[in-house]
Order: C-alpha cells, then sequence, then structure tokens
C-alpha cells in the first residue's frame, strides 16, 4: 500500500484549538506523526511583566478558557506567599469551592467532547447539557460563566449567604445523579466502550518517563495528586479520595475523570457545609518585596506550575508558566504509533488538551 | 398526448421530483426534530431543511485544481437520477407509477448507485480526506450491501415474486412480513442505515476524523444535489421497507391507505432516528467485522429457513 | 442476556424519559435570558460619585479606561467598550463606588467608533 500524509490541523473538525498534526498513514494505520504546535501564542508572560500584580490577576485568568479560575488561584497564592500574607479561612473555601466546580465543568466539558468525537453527539448534548448546572452556579457565585475574576490577592471577591448555598447544594444532588448516569453508561454502554477500550495506552513506566500529570497520569496507575500530596488553598481540611485507575487507556482515562467529578461534588458539599464564617480578604501591599516562588495547584487536567520573581516593584519580573498538557502532548507520538486513523480524534480528546494553555 | 402527460407528472410531480423532495424535506426535518427532542434539545424549525437546500444552491461553487471537473459536475446527477429512477418502482400508498415482473432487483441496483458515485467522487477530488473517506466508503459498502440483499430476498421469496408492488399486495391478504421475518426487518433496517451513511454507520464522513469524508471538496450546488441524493435515498429506502415488510398501504389506493403508508413511513424513520441518538459511531474495522461475522451469517440463515420454508 | 440487550440499548430508557421533559435549549435572543444580579456586564460610572483619582485606570488590565485630568477639578475618564474585559477590577479599585458593572449585556456594534463609550466629565469653573 502506499503511503498518504493526511494533515490533521490547524483547522480541523476534530479540534477546538489550533495544533497540527501530519500524519503518515498506510491504509488505514498510522506510522508516524509530527506535531506543531504555538499558533495560540499570545505572550502571556511577557505581558505578566508589563503590568502590575493586580491587573495581572485578570491576565493570568485568560491562560485558559476552561480552567481559567486555577490559573488565578496559583498565581494568587503565588504572590501571597512572597508577601507573606495570611489568606482567611472563608476565602480559602470559596476559592476552593471554585476550584473544584471549575473541575466538574472542565470533566464534564471533556466528556462532551470526547463524545463527540466517537460520534455519541447524544453523550455529547448530555454532558453540556448537565455542565450548564455548574456554569450557572459559577456565574451566579462570580458573575462570569468562564472568567470568575473570583480571585484577589489576599482572599476572594465572591461570598455566598445561607439561602445561595442551600441552593447550590439542591442543584448539586440533581447534578450527581446525572452524572451517575454517565458513570454507569460508561461501564456498560457497548458502542462507547468498542471505541475507546485499548486506544491511546501508556503503560505506567511511560507516564514516568515523560512526566505525565492529572487524570492521565492516574488512569494509568501512577497516583500523583496534589490535592494530596502537597495540599493547597482549603485542601488540608477536606476529606476525598484520589481516583486512580490500571488501564491506562483512553476508556480508564473516561472512568477516572467521571469518578473525579463525583469526588469533586463530595468536596464542594463538604466546603459548603462547613464554610467557615470570616473575612474575605487581607489587605495586600501593591509592591512586593524582592524573591522568588514556585507555586503548585492541582488543575483539572494535572499539576500547574507558576514560577514568579518579584524585583520589589508592584510589577513582577518573571512570570513563568508551566501547564499540565505540556506533558502530555509530548505522548502523543507514542500513542498515535500504529493506530487506525478514527482513532486519532479518541487519542486527542483522551489526554484532554488544552492548547491555549500550552502556547500561552 | 395524454400518454406524454401522465409520463411527465409520473416523472416530475408524483411519485417523481416534487413529491419526493417534498418527502425528502420533511423526513430531514422530522429526523432533525426527533434526534433533537431525545437529546434534550429543541431541533430546527420546519423550512430548516428547505433553507439549506437553497443558500446550498445559491453559494458559490469551487473545486481544487486538478479535480476532474466533468466527473464531479457528472456524479451527483447520475446518483441524484439513480435514486429518482428508483422510486418510480416503488409503490406509494399502493399507487405505482411503473411496475414489472423483477422490479425489486433494478431497484436494488438503482439504489447502489449512489454508493459508487460517491466513492468515485472521493478518488477524484484530490483531496487525502475524501481519498480516505472514499476508500471507507467501498469497504462499508461491501459489510452492509450483501445482508441487506440477503435481508431483501427474504420478502420475494416467501411471496414468490420480485415485483415490489405485488408483495406489497400479497401482505395485505395475508399478514405483514415484518412479523413472519422480524430478523430480516432488522437486518434491512440496519442495511438501511449503512446504504444511508446515517449515524452510527457515518463512518466514511466521519466529521471528527476526515472532515467530510469524500464531500470534502464539494461545494454550492454540487453540495446540495449530494445532500439532496442522500436525503431521497432515505425516503426511497423508507418506502422500500414499508412496501417489502409492513405490507405497504394494506387497503389499496384510497385516502385511509395513503395514511396508513406515511404512518409506517414515519415509523421507520423514527426506529433510524432512535438509532443514530443510541451509539457512538463505529471504526471500519468494527463494522466489517458485525458486517461478516454477525450480519451476513444471520441473514444466510434467514434465507435458507426461508426456502426451505417458502419451498417447502 | 438481558444485560448484553441492555448494553446495546443503554440510553432508550433514557429517551423514553426525555418525551416527557422539556428540552433545555434557551431561545435567546427570541426569548429573555435571566441574568444573575452579580452578572458582570455594562460598565457604569456614577459622574457624581467619581474625583477623578485614576485607581481604575491604574488597574484596569486591559487599558480601557483613560483619565485625561487638566487640574484638580477639570478631569475626564472615558471608558472603552471595546477594549473592556468586563473583569470588574474598576469596580473593585474605585474607593468611592463610583464605577459598577450591572447586568445588562452590551450591544455588539459592527465597528470599533461606533461603540458606545461611557465618559464621565466634569469642569467645575466655581472650585
Amino acid at each position: 500500500m502506499t503511503k498518504i500524509t493526511i494533515p490533521i490541523g490547524p483547522q480541523h473538525p476534530a479540534l477546538k484549538e489550533p495544533l497540527s498534526f501530519l500524519l503518515t498513514v498506510e491504509g488505514e494505520q498510522i506510522l508516524d506523526s509530527a506535531l506543531r504546535i504555538g499558533y495560540v501564542h499570545r505572550g502571556l508572560e511577557r505581558i505578566c511583566q508589563n503590568r502590575n500584580y493586580v491587573q495581572n490577576v485578570h491576565v493570568v485568568e485568560r491562560v485558559c478558557g476552561i480552567c481559567s479560575h486555577i490559573h488565578t488561584t496559583t498565581y494568587c497564592q503565588g504572590v501571597e506567599a512572597l508577601l507573606g500574607l495570611q489568606v482567611p479561612p472563608r476565602a480559602l473555601y470559596l476559592r476552593t469551592l471554585l476550584c473544584e466546580l471549575e473541575r466538574i465543568h472542565s470533566h464534564l466539558l471533556w466528556l462532551g467532547v470526547l463524545a463527540e468525537y466517537i460520534g455519541f453527539t447524544t453523550i455529547f448534548m448530555y454532558a453540556w447539557r448537565d455542565r450548564e448546572i455548574v456554569l450557572d452556579i459559577m456565574e451566579e457565585l462570580s458573575g462570569g460563566r468562564v472568567a470568575h475574576a473570583a480571585n484577589v490577592i489576599g482572599g476572594v471577591s465572591i461570598d455566598a449567604d445561607e439561602a445561595h448555598v442551600a441552593s447550590i447544594l439542591d442543584r448539586l444532588d440533581v447534578l450527581e445523579r446525572q452524572i451517575k448516569l454517565f458513570l454507569d453508561l460508561i461501564r456498560r454502554e457497548r458502542s462507547f466502550q468498542a471505541r475507546t477500550r485499548g486506544v491511546g495506552h501508556l503503560s505506567a513506566e511511560q507516564i514516568r518517563r515523560y512526566c505525565v500529570v492529572g487524570p492521565a497520569a492516574r488512569a494509568s496507575g501512577v497516583d500523583v495528586d496534589l490535592r494530596r500530596d502537597a495540599p493547597y488553598a482549603a485542601y488540608k481540611w477536606l476529606n476525598f479520595q484520589v481516583i486512580t485507575a490500571e488501564e491506562g487507556d483512553v476508556w480508564a482515562r473516561t472512568m477516572v475523570r467521571v469518578l473525579e467529578t463525583i469526588e469533586s461534588l463530595h468536596m464542594c458539599r463538604q466546603l459548603l457545609t462547613e464554610l467557615p464564617a470570616g473575612p474575605l480578604t487581607v489587605r495586600a501591599p501593591r509592591r512586593v518585596p524582592p524573591g522568588e516562588v514556585v507555586s503548585r495547584t492541582e488543575a483539572p487536567r494535572g499539576e500547574l506550575i507558576y514560577y514568579i520573581r518579584s524585583d520589589g516593584s508592584d510589577r513582577p519580573a518573571r512570570v513563568k508558566i508551566r501547564t499540565p498538557t505540556l506533558t502530555t502532548l509530548i505522548t502523543l507520538h507514542d500513542q498515535l504509533a500504529g493506530v487506525h486513523t478514527a482513532d486519532v480524534p479518541v487519542v486527542l480528546a483522551g489526554v484532554d488538551l488544552c492548547i491555549a494553555c500550552a502556547d500561552r | 398526448m395524454t400518454e406524454w402527460l401522465s409520463v411527465l407528472f409520473a416523472l416530475l410531480v408524483f411519485p417523481g421530483f416534487g413529491f419526493l423532495l417534498a418527502c425528502a424535506l420533511a423526513f430531514q426535518w422530522i429526523d432533525r426534530r426527533v434526534e433533537a427532542r431525545l437529546q434534550g434539545r429543541v431541533g430546527p424549525p420546519w423550512f430548516q431543511p428547505l433553507a439549506d437546500l437553497i443558500k446550498l444552491l445559491a453559494k458559490e461553487d469551487v473545486l481544487p485544481v486538478g479535480a476532474n471537473e466533468i466527473a464531479c459536475a457528472a456524479l451527483p446527477m447520475v446518483s441524484l437520477a439513480a435514486v429518482l429512477t428508483a422510486a418510480l418502482y416503488i409503490p406509494v400508498g399502493g399507487w405505482v407509477a411503473r411496475t414489472f415482473e423483477g422490479d425489486l432487483i433494478v431497484v436494488l441496483f438503482l439504489l447502489s448507485i449512489p454508493a459508487l458515485a460517491y466513492f468515485l467522487a472521493g478518488w477524484l477530488s484530490v483531496s487525502v480526506y475524501s481519498v480516505v473517506g472514499g476508500s471507507r466508503s467501498l469497504l462499508q459498502f461491501f459489510s452492509y450491501e450483501v445482508p441487506f440483499l440477503m435481508a431483501l430476498s427474504g420478502p420475494a421469496i416467501l411471496s414468490g415474486s420480485w415485483s415490489i408492488s405485488r408483495i406489497a399486495a400479497q401482505q395485505s391478504q395475508a399478514v405483514w412480513l415484518a412479523l413472519v421475518q422480524p430478523l430480516g426487518f432488522l437486518l434491512a433496517l440496519v442495511g438501511l442505515i449503512g446504504k444511508l451513511k446515517r449515524s452510527p454507520f457515518d463512518i466514511p464522513k466521519a466529521k471528527s476524523e476526515i472532515v467530510a469524508g469524500p464531500l470534502t471538496e464539494f461545494s454550492g450546488r454540487k453540495l446540495a444535489l449530494w445532500h439532496l441524493t442522500m436525503h431521497i435515498q432515505m425516503v426511497v429506502g423508507i418506502f422500500l421497507l414499508v412496501n417489502l415488510f409492513l405490507g405497504g398501504s394494506d387497503v389499496g389506493v384510497t385516502i385511509p391507505g395513503v395514511l396508513i403508508f406515511g404512518i409506517k413511513a414515519l415509523f421507520i424513520l423514527l426506529m433510524l432516528s432512535v438509532a443514530s441518538a443510541l451509539y457512538a459511531r463505529l471504526r471500519i474495522d468494527q463494522l466489517a467485522n458485525i458486517g461478516w461475522r454477525v450480519l451476513a451469517p444471520l441473514a444466510l440463515a434467514q434465507m435458507l429457513a426461508t426456502i426451505w420454508i417458502g419451498g417447502g | 442476556m438481558l444485560s448484553r440487550l441492555r448494553s446495546l440499548l443503554y440510553l432508550l430508557p433514557q429517551f423514553w424519559r426525555m418525551l416527557f421533559t422539556r428540552p433545555v435549549t434557551v431561545r435567546y435572543p427570541f426569548a429573555p435570558l435571566k441574568l444573575p444580579s452579580y452578572f458582570r456586564g455594562k460598565v457604569t460610572i456614577d459622574p457624581e460619585l467619581c474625583r477623578g483619582c485614576g485607581m481604575c485606570a491604574r488597574d484596569c488590565p486591559a487599558f480601557a479606561l483613560e483619565l485625561e485630568r487638566e487640574s484638580r477639578d477639570n478631569f475626564r475618564l472615558i471608558h472603552y467598550h471595546d477594549r473592556c474585559a468586563y473583569c470588574g477590577q474598576c469596580e473593585a479599585s474605585c474607593n468611592f463606588g463610583a464605577i459598577k458593572l450591572v447586568n445588562e449585556f452590551v450591544p455588539a456594534a459592527p465597528q470599533r467608533d461606533t461603540l458606545s463609550r461611557v465618559m464621565v466629565r466634569r469642569d467645575n469653573e466655581e472650585a
């Protein structure tokens, strides 16, 4: 058979964000793949150096269009560490609440995208329908569906009264019923399994070699989760399990993510019922003393790292962002080798790429 | 003179182009509405299929450099013509334009022309996506066509006739063949989904994999004709199944007969809509597996049993 | 056998339920959309409260606010909708509560210059 080269991207129906693949294909089997990224590089790290610390909260919020809150959390956490601020517990709880709501929203969005890639439009519609519940909650809390602007240096700018907490708890119950349906479907439905089982397999050894983080690593049996390993914000006060699976294929990643969604729901309940009283912010000075800090959090896609260096002015001297997608991009070459062309979108969806994060 | 007029009427109005166009648009709307409803959405307004068609007809028609222009223009027309011709032999509400002994075979032959034209369209329009889509459509053709033909031969063998209108008429005196051969009916439905390239067998035009398959490089009027072919093919396929398995109009050419026929057609359409919302798209090797390991042996068993019973 | 059939027709019971539930589609713009009270929409500036201190312009990440000051009481504060990211930082930075983001959408415009601009101007001659 002759070899042909199929371009996937930068514009392709299977890609929500621009990246480009050149696939060398023989028949329907992929022999080689060449990846190219950088189509949505916006120079955000440089922009951060030209703005003051307060402005940068909103700049880093726009690194990603899905996990925006976790970026501001990581950034604020870093700046607070430089300033030596003690953030009040109520602020930490609300911060964590939005983090977990965002994880639910991100995972449901991902489930919808995967379902659409395998042609399962019904699950796509259901997942995105139920995601609206979370988005509505977040919009009521912060005033924005995705860009929450909830974090400020030294606390949060959002608050929830008791009536609001009760209404959120009610809606979380509805959401849990829906997610249980997805869970059952993933376990049983034949056509879903036919498309996801055994596709995009990564062994625990490969995960360690490529330093893959997040749900993709946990689905291969590598038990890493910063929420437990290096608790930040309010996670040290929460009871939760870290979900892992052994199979290491797209199906296992789906299971891990959906189970994590349910775990996040439980965490949201704990956060809302145990919400401590107290102030929402502490006053933060505008100038940050010289120093450098590494701030780490568990984003929906895995470990997110911010490095911030201050030279004593009101602007950071350097902000370096390492997003979890960068680690998973490298594994794609291994995952794509030998798979069927029809499985390319499944593999791409399986690692939950966020190109805007990776390109910054 | 009147002979000519009646031929023209049959070709252009009923059951020819005009009627089929109206049915295609209506069926497409119902299909989209039903699927939307099952997914918790509202779905498009009734004029959406018509608006889509007019929009495509008005759009600029471009082909990439290197594509065979004559073939790319001829292929959608040939397949549309084949589907429209097939419709002439299929009774609608008990009324049929042309019939002769053996028209079932002609109809099946005519209905397979679009599949081959689809493959050629992919091959001749120089895009890698359409080449991959074209080879997939050919592989899919071999997977569904054999069980589909064997399933459809069941009613013909039982009725002892290869004329669609006679098979339909015989059932109105006895019992629907879908009740005698439920397996055959199911296989024919699965085959029809494969023939129409509907989800879950929309493998040759899988959007997230190969953009639009063989039709990637088509636009404007040519794409409109392709879409029209697919939608009219759906109408013809549904009418064919109604006649072969559900007894056609039951009471001959009367107003209730047409209504009954319409309800049966809608029933099959509903099953197609539900099936497309029910599953993820299969991979081409999985479809070939199902086609040859499950569907074909079942269809063969069904056909042998029919011959044994019908002959004995 | 039954569980096999169930795994083949998994969503059918769900479809049955969907027949009796209303679709979730929001018919916006043909039907009104309910916005929560905290929604960060249109930026409004109260000319009575604004003192022209420029804190909002300093903290705006998108440089959407501009303060042109001639003297202590002669200033112009301009808000450019087309640059605004609706982050609400100006509201948080304003010490006098002059800026509010209200729960209204900002209408789209075909051209940048036709977008409305909120402008606060004070020319206090008597001061």
